[in-house]
């Protein structure tokens, strides 16, 4: 089964865009949805996105606030823990 | 307000990054697309030239604060000044708002078509406004959720406490959401403060501004 870091790169590369461009995130992972130039209005679909697959909560604030997707990910671990 | 223009100009955002504090390029530096860079540069560029001229100081002399609530705030020689401030973009276009004192947000969206609008709009609209939005087809609602979309989004951030405040749990003002231009309300958690909240729309784009109607004093941002 994949990772959690491989789904979230997953999601990321299919619902989120920048000038419909996908968002290329490093393999790693270190990187906020900020700093990948994510519009507000994209944070609020992807929360949902984020809660539906991993049936976590998030909200669209808690979401712009990880500092990189990789503790977006160790978060949703921590939650199915 | 003012409009900033961010179509794709190299030496104009050559020329805005030379603006820039040390932390602010770094900042720049990180934005993983150029658009996304782009824009940051340009705005906190013509946002730091319109704030040097309001509070009559130089680019050395004007930093930026955090609020509690994570909102900017402007230090002339590290001093908090009250200028109250937001900015905003999207695509080619950015906003800034200025007044000199009181809560303020800005919003701007370019109406691109997306095929969420439906799930959007269930996380966003008020009950009415999600009865209004299911009757319309095409252009009419993506103009229809543009529009409360930049309308909330500017009440939100006027508010400064991001989506920690629902925006379905607030609804635009009839007369605005039927066409007016200006409107006053008041969010049910905050039941003694009026906002008023402009459509500031055009063919090209959806934007709002939003300001908290009468501010009982001058606060300082860090407040």
């Amino acid at each position: 089964m994949a990772s959690t870091e491989e789904r979230l790169r997953t999601l990321v590369a299919e619902n989120l865009e920048v000038d419909g461009q996908p968002v290329n995130v490093p393999a790693d992972l270190n990187v906020s949805l900020t700093d990948a130039g994510v519009p507000s209005m994209d944070f609020v679909a992807f929360a949902k996105v984020i809660v539906r697959e991993f049936d976590v909560p998030l909200t669209p604030d808690e979401c712009a606030d990880f500092s990189t997707l990789k503790d977006l990910a160790a978060y949703i671990d921590s939650q199915a823990a | 307000m003012f409009h900033v223009d961010l179509a794709p100009h190299a030496t104009h955002e050559a020329r805005a990054l030379e603006w820039l504090s040390p932390e602010e390029r770094v900042r720049s530096g990180r934005f993983l697309h150029a658009g996304s860079r782009r824009r940051f540069t340009l705005c906190r560029a013509a946002l730091r030239a319109v704030l040097c001229h309001r509070l009559a100081c130089n680019g050395q002399q004007l930093t930026f604060g955090t609020s509690s609530y994570g909102k900017p705030f402007a230090q002339v020689d590290e001093v908090p000044n009250p200028i109250s401030f937001n900015v905003s973009h999207s695509g080619s276009h950015g906003l800034i708002a200025v007044a000199p004192h009181g809560r303020l947000g800005v919003d701007i969206e370019e109406r691109i078509s997306r095929d969420d609008l439906g799930h959007l709009s269930d996380a966003v609209l008020g009950p009415s406004e999600k009865r209004e939005f299911a009757l319309l087809r095409g252009n009419r609602r993506t103009h229809f959720f543009f529009r409360m979309w930049t309308l909330k989004e500017a009440l939100i951030k006027a508010l400064g406490v991001g989506f920690s405040q629902d925006p379905a749990k607030f609804e635009v003002p009839l007369a605005v959401r039927r066409g007016a231009k200006t409107g006053t309300l008041r969010f049910p958690s905050l039941p003694r403060t009026d906002w008023r909240v402009d459509d500031l729309g055009t063919k090209d784009f959806a934007a709002a501004v939003a300001i908290e109607a009468s501010p009982r004093r001058s606060l300082m941002p860090s407040e």
